[in-house]
């Protein structure tokens, strides 16, 4: 009664709906409703095609013709197959995952079940007809939309891993020469593959093969070697912006701290530090008009931009308040600062001031080191 | 089939077909007229300030423009449909290309664009003018509701000596450029006063600006346009236009002293209640506990957004939640929004007297926010937002309470 092909779908329903009530009887939570969502969806789509193929007597083939089981597609196919050592390499994977790394297991749970599609797909197209070479083609029909995307998938991912960890691996130096050659090289062989119509196939496929695994072969040694060592951007401490901290890490912090970048319509005021060391605000919005305080919103990130107009180069500093510690105990003075600016320099100063000012027992205000009698008032209603 | 049947089945056809026009035509005319509605707050073609007739100027000519051309080609496409429909004849010559028509529909679209370009580049420019600005305020969006900053200064020849924060209702003044600046805490906003201006997005971390005037004392609703979670269509605005004289008033009122309640009153019990229940989030301007020291709320730490209005001046709001439940009853809303522009001011500034109190809501509120607005307040599923709220979660307050805060709430303007 029931066709082969719907008996194959029947199944991966029956297994689906089992895995679905299992799944979501025994992991709760939104991870658990998403998988049982996941697998009732396949249940559906294998009960989907289930029908269909039960329908449509398996396309073109009587399964229930009982001549067909003496026909040639009833036979056993002669041919070679890979997939028993696949399915061999994805159980021993399966095993050694179990015990090792959890990787392991997931990668080898994916070549298994991708094997017994593979292998249960090609079973069933071998006897889809007396024609071997229209059984063929319904094999590729059926899987090739499937293999041909995630092989692509695949290869581009280990491309751009390899490619990856070489360039982690590499330090800036050489690595600028390493890709002027592979450039070079990438370069050299489209003239060559323009300008030789006449190449072969095989050929062309070789030399493509060959960089291929040679780009593999780098990223694992390159993924051997491990990543090259990458000097950490040190972080702008209330101490640095109090000067409270050694010069020496003042200096490293001016020289490799990161710069902060941000629109220049962000900027909620602009703050000069003038040729005559006065320092003043201008309210985005309100050109020409100079303060000295800016109302800033609570707990909102907002930009300011520091230029500075001075001979000497200088930071600006934001004072963040003092705040008692939840044991009641005073706390020290927060503050954040820019980079020292050099003369006719700017930088940009990001703030978010959660509490508001009345919260502190020291004001919030903007100051530059160095220049005295100069603040510009930060007000937090 | 046999010939009855076929008979039976054309006849049935057709007075189908025929009923069906009249219901066209009803939908089609209550469409028409819905557009003819007085009560249209939201009118983008009712202009009320300089910003939103500079649109106006361009949106209708070329509101016009459009229609003449789409009822230009449905008719050409319905005339061709109807006249060359296909009714067994030979098919007509096919010819290719036709270059002198080619070449005048590409010219017309082409100077009809031109035509329109110009006058918008000069709107965009004129609507993103800054140095006539007389007022700054930043607006602030957040999960559902608006935030105001006045900034201290001068707005329109006003002097603000501190800033101050409102909620719900920007109040600017007539005839005067504002600036707003606009941002947001959470997710991304979008602020709009159709008949003041057009819309602007509140992106966290960056500053967006939005010039507003209003030619007239009035009440200017609005609605966030970008989709901002849950309660998306209960985050409403209010622009509220008052004369400068009045706008003085109503900065005045906002940087009174806070004044307590009279000591052993319902409300004076209420004050203790909030500065316990409220004031975690909440912040009332000078309020003091009761040994003197300063009440200072720490949303932060309970918020996402790591706000909450302020309330030192609830009662001169009109509503609540994002401007979207009323504090004063229908027929005084009614009276707000029919109110002459003379007398507007003088109404508004009155905020909610006893008289016009919706103290149905605010209980309704009290009792239970998330039910009346829903909100990520949920205590068992904020774990993706280290346990912060997204809105107001429900006090589980007792009548008791709700009386109290009531009645110290009330004084609150």
């Amino acid at each position: 009664m029931f066709t082969t092909g719907s008996k194959l779908f029947l199944g991966g329903t029956v297994l689906s709906t089992v895995g679905a009530i299992v799944y979501g009887a025994s992991v709760g939570g939104p991870e658990g409703t998403l998988g049982t969502i996941g697998l009732v969806t396949v249940a559906v789509a294998f009960a989907f095609l289930a029908g269909i193929n039960f329908l449509s007597r398996d396309g073109n083939v009587s399964a229930a013709d009982p001549g067909a089981a003496t026909s040639a597609a009833g036979q056993p196919p002669v041919g070679r197959s890979l997939w028993p050592i696949a399915a061999a390499v994805g159980v021993a994977g399966l095993a050694v995952g179990a015990v090792s790394k959890p990787v392991v297991f997931k990668v080898s749970l994916i070549v298994l079940l991708a094997t017994i599609m593979e292998w249960m797909v090609q079973g069933w197209s071998e006897r889809a007809s007396a024609d071997r070479a229209y059984n063929e083609g319904v094999r590729k029909r059926l899987l090739h939309p499937l293999e041909f995307p995630i092989l692509a998938t695949v290869g581009a991912a280990v491309f751009v891993y390899s490619f990856s960890r070489v360039m982690l691996t590499i330090n800036k130096d050489s690595g600028r020469w390493v890709f002027i050659v592979i450039g070079s090289i990438i370069a050299v062989a489209g003239f060559v593959f323009a300008g030789k119509r006449g190449m072969g196939t095989a050929t062309a496929a070789g030399i493509v093969t060959v960089g291929a695994l040679a780009l593999v072969g780098v990223g694992v040694v390159s993924a051997v070697q491990g990543q090259r060592s990458i000097d950490p951007h040190p972080e702008i401490t209330t101490a640095v912006c109090l000067g409270t901290a050694p010069p020496s890490v003042i200096e490293e912090v001016d020289r490799k701290a990161s710069q902060r970048v941000a629109a220049k319509s962000s900027v909620i005021a602009n703050i000069d530090l003038t040729d005559k060391n006065e320092l003043i605000a201008f309210n985005y919005g309100q050109a020409g008009v100079v303060y000295h305080e800016i109302t800033v919103q609570r707990s909102a990130t907002v930009h300011l931009l520091f230029h500075n107009r001075s001979d000497t180069a200088r930071r600006l500093t934001v004072h963040l308040g003092t705040f008692k510690a939840k044991d009641g105990t005073a706390g020290a003075e927060n503050a954040g600062c820019t980079t020292a600016v050099a003369k006719d320099g700017t930088a940009f100063l990001t703030i978010k001031i959660a509490k508001s000012q009345a919260a502190s027992s020291t004001p919030y205000r903007l100051t530059v080191p160095g220049v005295d009698g100069q603040e510009i008032k930060v007000l937090v209603p | 089939m046999d010939r009855s049947e076929a008979t039976v089945s054309t006849l049935g056809e057709m007075p189908s077909t025929r009923r069906r026009w009249p219901h066209a035509l009803v939908a089609t005319a209550g469409l028409a007229l819905a557009g003819c509605a007085k009560n249209a707050p939201q009118d983008t073609f009712r202009p009320a300030g300089t910003n939103a007739q500079n649109i106006d100027n361009i949106a209708r000519p070329v509101f016009y423009i459009a229609g003449i051309v789409m009822c230009i080609v449905m008719g050409v496409i319905g005339y061709i449909v109807l006249k060359f429909k296909d009714r067994g004849q030979d098919i007509p010559e096919q010819t290719h290309g036709n270059p002198k028509l080619e070449i005048a529909l590409t010219i017309l679209p082409a100077i009809l664009l031109a035509g329109i370009a110009v006058p918008t580049v000069a709107t965009v420019f004129s609507l993103s003018k800054q140095s006539d600005t007389q007022c700054v305020i930043n607006v602030t969006g957040q999960q559902w509701w608006w935030e105001y900053d006045y900034e201290a200064g001068s707005c329109g020849g006003v002097t603000i000596s501190k800033p101050i924060v409102a909620a719900g209702e920007l109040v600017i003044p007539t005839k005067t450029n504002v600036l707003l600046r606009i941002t947001s805490r959470d997710v991304i906003h979008s602020y709009w006063i159709p008949r003041l201006n057009g819309k602007r997005d509140a992106v966290p971390g960056r500053l967006h600006t939005l010039r507003m005037e209003a030619d007239k004392p009035g009440l200017y609703t609005g609605q966030c346009t970008e989709f901002c979670g849950l309660s998306h269509a209960r985050m409403r605005q209010a622009a509220v236009a008052l004369e400068p004289a009045d706008f003085q008033k109503w900065v005045t009122n906002q940087l009174a002293p806070y004044v307590p309640p009279a000591t052993d009153s319902l409300a004076a019990t209420g004050e203790a209640t909030f500065i316990a229940n409220c004031s975690k989030c909440h912040q009332v301007n000078d309020i003091k506990n009761a040994d003197g020291t300063p009440v200072l709320s720490d949303p932060d730490l309970y918020l996402v957004s790591g706000v909450a209005p302020n309330l030192s001046k609830l009662m001169d709001r009109t509503a609540i939640s994002g401007w979207t439940f009323d504090l004063i009853s229908d027929q005084c809303r009614e009276k707000l929004w029919n109110a002459k522009p003379a007398d507007f001011g003088a109404l508004y500034l009155r905020g909610v007297t006893p008289d016009c109190f919706n103290e149905a809501t605010l209980r309704d509120w009290l009792r239970n926010p998330p039910g009346m607005k829903p909100m990520y307040v949920n205590p068992r599923n904020l774990a993706s937002t280290g346990g912060k709220y997204r809105g107001m979660p429900n006090l589980n307050l007792t009548e008791a309470q709700i009386d109290q805060l009531v009645a110290f709430l009330l004084e609150r303007k």
